[in-house]
């Protein structure tokens, strides 16, 4: 390519700063989206690595035991009979910082004198290292990191109030442990540190730890493996971490790929700008052509430009992803912490990672929209360049063309979602391509529209009604592909849309089944679901004695090890058999189920059969008790939604045949009849006053579960929108090329009499029919993803069925904002129009 | 010259801004034309003659001075209402006659008229009877693509006269047509005119052309200068286009 060439096209780039603007915009929101969910993604899983690599150090193994920890005697024994000196004991628990924004907080109990070989940060030192003696200097001592003492200005000395399973205590800052490695210190973020002995006090468990550390070689492992007792195992450090960042594995894809789609939608509107672009230069590109300008040099200009207003979207998205990642980050962080896990991220820092993926996705959407528009540049013959109704006259021809492709695409797309298993990322794949491929169909849908809506226009509103029609239809290529783009950024928004109800009216549905008892007494979860803290033993007998309580269910949230990884078991009341309603499957009538229960068989949710993949009947649940590995054979499958990771529910007679656990994670409290359920209320929190229960009406604790929900959709419902406000650029561009491209029609319309009102109402009908096109292609598109969506993606994301539900209002207001935002997307194109020299408008080509 | 004079341009001057550069166009312009007068206008390239029918025609504005157009000063009007005034009193016959592409003959045509007001069956009867005025009867379903250049020029001459206006502007009417096309086209838009009483404005680099007109006029160094000749008619001159 010569200079001379290449300056014609980089010149033009600067002459038409609005359209270039639109290619740079095109690429830039789709980049920002996609930085800003990388950027959350990979911020919340450096932040879940880092406090791992804080809590396990240089550990390679532990050793765990059941939801009651371990006896101290392990420890004696690794290090006595095993000789393995490498050994740490560890107490771990959670609790909620009070006065800091009420976060919760990891409790990291250690013996400083056996860390030597594990946490450099606090065990690499010696007691003899002035500073860590103040760990012992009273009950209460204890150490944070650097950054959480500079975040909420902590200084030693500070007492610190946190709840801690049922109590409110007060711990003191003894110590701020900084670290010049930037690593470091993040890993410290979110972690108390405590002297073992007063850790197991703080958490009121006796003599027993959470854990040992281990640094041990394969031999060693194996030695120890074989000297530790029933219900106790010997566990891969790593594997271990790997198993919880897994936990959100599904999450976080879900918005890589929503924020994908986001990019899709911006690709529409790159390509709509090269595609103008080389509409309006046809005469400079014939030209060219005539002075011996190759058609593959004309393909390569083209795409150098696309390639050149891209770097400088790539460059602004990843900025402007960077913004809204630090937004995106808290979202994804509370989710996880709502669902997952304790995590603590305050930040999300641009990574060369990401700004790799950013300017990668960036460019390359850039250069394959840009390929169309490029082909046909380079298919421009030198005559052509003056008759400009050719290009037009072509795309008319390709779109029956282009529409079977777009089917065709889409039946594959359906095929590879029917093939894919259980592969998430094959179904996404094929979720696009049903997508992509319907988006295909959107030019022939608006030729066969308007050919409708043109002769109805016509009698409503005379030869006006029919040259807005016949517009859309004239510029299809153009006005085909920004109806494309509002339609899927519109399916988008019914899709998810229907999504989110129909799984939030299950959860509802859901919610009024299992949430039976009136009252729920429960200490509060410092957050997660991973843990939960524990209620004294007093407190039942303390429950009861409230005049108003019929009777009192106990229940028991916990985690044990089994073949499958860590399972988390409810432990239920066996008193009170479910409903039928509440099985997904089950032999038999519920109340012969609950009796398998009573007598020993599980139940396991949903999620949890769909994970494991366990038959509908017959399939057995291993679990590691506290008498080693036993099988349960399981009874059923129900309803939750509760857990992504599933849920195992046993009968508390069961469990406590198999744990010594006896303690309690929560109460139901049903309300005598003739009581009203507000005084009882009142009654049970003046009983339990002192203690830092919460006692919850049902019908809040219902509202609290649907918050959690809400909030869990924030970032997809962020998502929704940014694809709409991406499209609606789209529809603007696309109507500011078309008004540029009509000028002197529009101006010769003007000269014969078309008044200021009815200019207005032309472009409005025309924009109008865009809208409505794009919104009913929307509606079925939309009701397909939300199938998809539910029946499909949900289901091998999380296991979960629910209940598809089609309110008919969500259809109204996609179509009316479809409508809507073709219509406004019109206003600045017209003003513009307004201001423009009708004399000027006359002369332009 | 007894007859009252329709348009009137009153010491109008136009200057066009390039930057930092303004060129005048029309320097202190004043000229008027009488009612059923055809007059031609010529001049060089760039001497102003289509601003002047710009001007007349409210396209465009003048920097000073004023145009007067049927009793009213169309530079004091909004740029709304000289949309308006130009619907009630103005017909445009354009040099590539611009006719909108996707509508067919017969709705170019009634197209105007409905813009006025009047109802789509009323100004597609009006726009048939126009059409076959012109020749152009059994056309009507056409798009004008389908046309030749004559053909589309007689039917954007059909779509300036469907509202029935006083005064004609031409833009080169014949500027893009061969020499016998571009006769027809004038002996149409003569009858046209002449046989209504209508004021007929054309600007054109055609001797010929101008030979038709009761009176030429040319533009020289921005000011509007009559060219005499018997009867009122013209002594033509050649201008170099």
């Amino acid at each position: 390519m010569t200079r001379s060439l290449l300056l014609t096209g980089l010149r033009d780039l600067v002459r038409r700063p609005l359209h270039s603007g639109l290619m740079v915009l095109g690429v830039a929101l789709g980049v920002a989206v996609v930085v800003a969910i990388d950027l959350a993604n990979t911020s919340a899983l450096r932040g879940f690595a880092r406090s791992t690599e804080a809590i396990t150090g240089r550990a390679t193994h532990q050793v765990v035991g059941g939801p009651s920890g371990l006896a101290q005697d392990v420890l004696r024994r690794i290090r006595i009979e095993g000789g393995l000196r490498a050994s740490a004991p560890v107490v771990e628990g959670y609790v909620t910082a009070l006065d800091l924004d009420r976060q919760p907080l990891r409790v990291l109990g250690l013996d400083v004198l056996s860390e030597g070989p594990f946490r450099a940060h606090l065990g690499g030192r010696s007691l003899a290292d002035p500073g860590f003696e103040r760990l012992f200097v009273d009950e209460a001592a204890v150490f944070v990191g650097a950054a959480l003492a500079d975040r909420y200005g902590l200084s030693l000395g500070r007492p610190l109030r946190v709840r801690v399973q049922d109590r409110v205590e007060t711990l003191t800052v003894r110590g701020i442990i900084r670290s010049a490695d930037a690593r470091e210190a993040a890993s410290l973020d979110g972690l108390l540190f405590m002297d073992v002995g007063r850790a197991q006090r703080l958490l009121k468990m006796g003599d027993r730890i959470t854990r040992v550390d281990l640094v041990a070689s394969d031999d060693e492992a194996e030695r120890i493996a074989a000297l530790l007792p029933a219900g106790v195992r010997l566990v891969s450090a790593r594997e271990q971490a790997e198993t919880v960042a897994q936990l959100t594995e599904a999450f976080q894809l879900n918005l890589t790929a929503l924020s994908l789609l986001a990019l899709v939608v911006g690709m529409f509107l790159i390509y709509n700008t090269v595609m103008f672009s080389v509409v309006q230069r046809r005469a400079v590109l014939g030209t060219l052509r005539l002075l011996g300008v190759t058609g593959e040099q004309v393909f390569a200009l083209v795409l150098l430009e696309t390639a050149t207003a891209s770097a400088l979207g790539v460059l602004l998205g990843v900025g402007l992803g960077w913004v809204l990642g630090q937004e995106a980050v808290r979202l994804v962080t509370r989710t996880i912490n709502d669902l997952y896990y304790v995590l603590s991220v305050t930040g999300a820092p641009l990574t060369a990672a990401s700004v790799g993926k950013g300017v990668a996705l960036g460019l390359g959407a850039g250069v394959l929209a840009a390929v169309a528009p490029a082909l046909e540049a380079a298919r421009v013959e030198p005559v052509e360049a003056l008759r400009p109704s050719r290009l037009e006259s072509r795309a008319r021809r390709v779109v029956p063309g282009v529409a079977l492709g777009g089917a065709l695409l889409a039946v594959a797309g359906g095929i590879l979602m029917m093939l894919a298993g259980r592969s998430l990322a094959l179904s996404f794949a094929g979720l696009f391509a049903i997508v992509l491929g319907l988006a295909l169909v959107a030019p022939l849908a608006t030729v066969a529209s308007m050919a409708v809506a043109g002769p109805i226009g016509g009698r409503l509103v005379g030869t006006l009604g029919r040259l807005a029609a016949r517009t859309v239809t004239r510029s299809v290529s153009r006005t085909g592909v920004a109806i494309a783009a509002l339609a899927v950024a519109v399916s988008v928004t019914i899709g998810v849309g229907l999504m989110i109800e129909s799984f939030r009216s299950t959860v509802e549905n859901w919610l009024d089944l299992s949430l039976r008892a009136d009252v729920f007494i429960s200490a509060p979860s410092p957050g997660g679901t991973r843990r939960t803290p524990v209620v004294s033993p007093d407190i039942p007998q303390r429950v009861v004695a409230v005049p108003g309580v019929e009777d009192v269910e106990t229940f028991r949230r916990v985690r044990v090890a089994s073949p499958l990884g860590e399972v988390q078991l409810a432990v239920a009341d066996p008193r009170r058999p479910r409903s039928a309603a509440f099985y997904r499957f089950a032999e038999g009538e519920p109340d012969e189920v609950w009796e398998r229960v009573r007598a020993g068989a599980v139940l396991v949710s949903e999620p949890f059969a769909f994970r494991h993949r366990l038959p509908e009947a017959g399939g057995t649940v291993q679990l590691q008790t506290d008498r080693g590995l036993r099988s349960f054979p399981v009874a059923g499958v129900f309803y939750d939604y509760a857990t992504e990771s599933g849920l195992v529910l046993l009968s508390s007679n069961v469990y406590e045949r198999f744990w010594d656990d006896r303690a309690i994670s929560s109460l139901g409290v049903y309300v005598a009849p003739g009581h009203a359920i507000e005084e009882v209320v009142a009654d049970l929190r003046a009983a339990l006053a002192g203690t830092a229960l919460q006692v919850t009406p049902n019908r809040a604790l219902r509202a609290g579960a649907l918050e959690v929900f809400d909030r869990t959709f924030a970032v997809t419902q962020a998502l929704r929108l940014l694809a709409v406000i991406v499209a609606f650029i789209g529809v603007w561009s696309a109507l500011m090329a078309l008004q540029v491209e009509r000028t002197r029609e529009l101006a010769t319309l003007e000269v014969l009499g078309l008044g200021p009102r009815q200019m207005w109402g032309l472009t409005l009908l025309e924009t109008g029919l865009m809208g409505t096109v794009a919104g009913l292609l929307a509606l079925p598109l939309g009701w397909l993803l939300a199938v998809i969506l539910v029946t499909v993606i949900n289901v091998r994301s999380f296991g979960w069925t629910m209940r598809l539900e089609a309110d008919p209002w969500l259809f109204v207001q996609a179509l009316a904002v479809s409508v809507v935002a073709a219509a406004l997307a019109s206003v600045y194109p017209l003003i513009r129009l307004r201001r423009r020299s009708l004399a000027a408008a006359l002369r332009s080509e | 010259m007894s007859r009252n004079p329709i348009i009137r341009l009153d010491r109008v001057s136009k200057d066009y801004t390039e930057g930092a550069e303004t060129r005048r166009v029309l320097h202190e312009a004043s000229a008027s034309f009488a009612e059923g007068e055809v007059v031609a206008i010529q001049g060089r390239s760039g001497s102003g003659k289509s601003t002047l029918l710009n001007l007349v025609a409210g396209i465009d504005s003048p920097t000073t001075g004023e145009v007067w157009v049927a009793g009213t000063c169309i530079n004091r009007l909004s740029p709304a209402d000289r949309t308006l005034f130009r619907r009630d009193h103005l017909g445009f016959v354009f040099q590539f006659f611009n006719l909108i592409p996707t509508l067919r003959v017969l709705e170019n045509v009634q197209l105007p008229a409905e813009l006025r007001g009047r109802s789509p069956g009323e100004a597609a009867e009006r726009a048939r009877t126009l059409l076959g005025e012109v020749g152009l009867a059994g056309r009507e379903s056409s798009f004008p693509d389908r046309l030749s250049g004559g053909e589309q020029q007689r039917v954007a001459i059909a779509r300036a006269l469907v509202q029935d206006p006083r005064i004609l502007l031409a833009d080169e009417p014949t500027g893009n047509l061969d020499d016998i096309t571009g006769e027809g086209v004038m002996d149409l838009l003569e009858r046209l005119t002449r046989g209504a009483g209508r004021t007929l404005v054309l600007v054109t680099h055609s001797l010929q052309v101008a030979s038709r007109a009761d009176r030429v006029h040319t533009i020289e160094d921005g000011r509007v200068v009559p060219l005499p000749g018997p009867r009122g008619r013209t002594e033509l001159t050649q201008v170099p286009p």
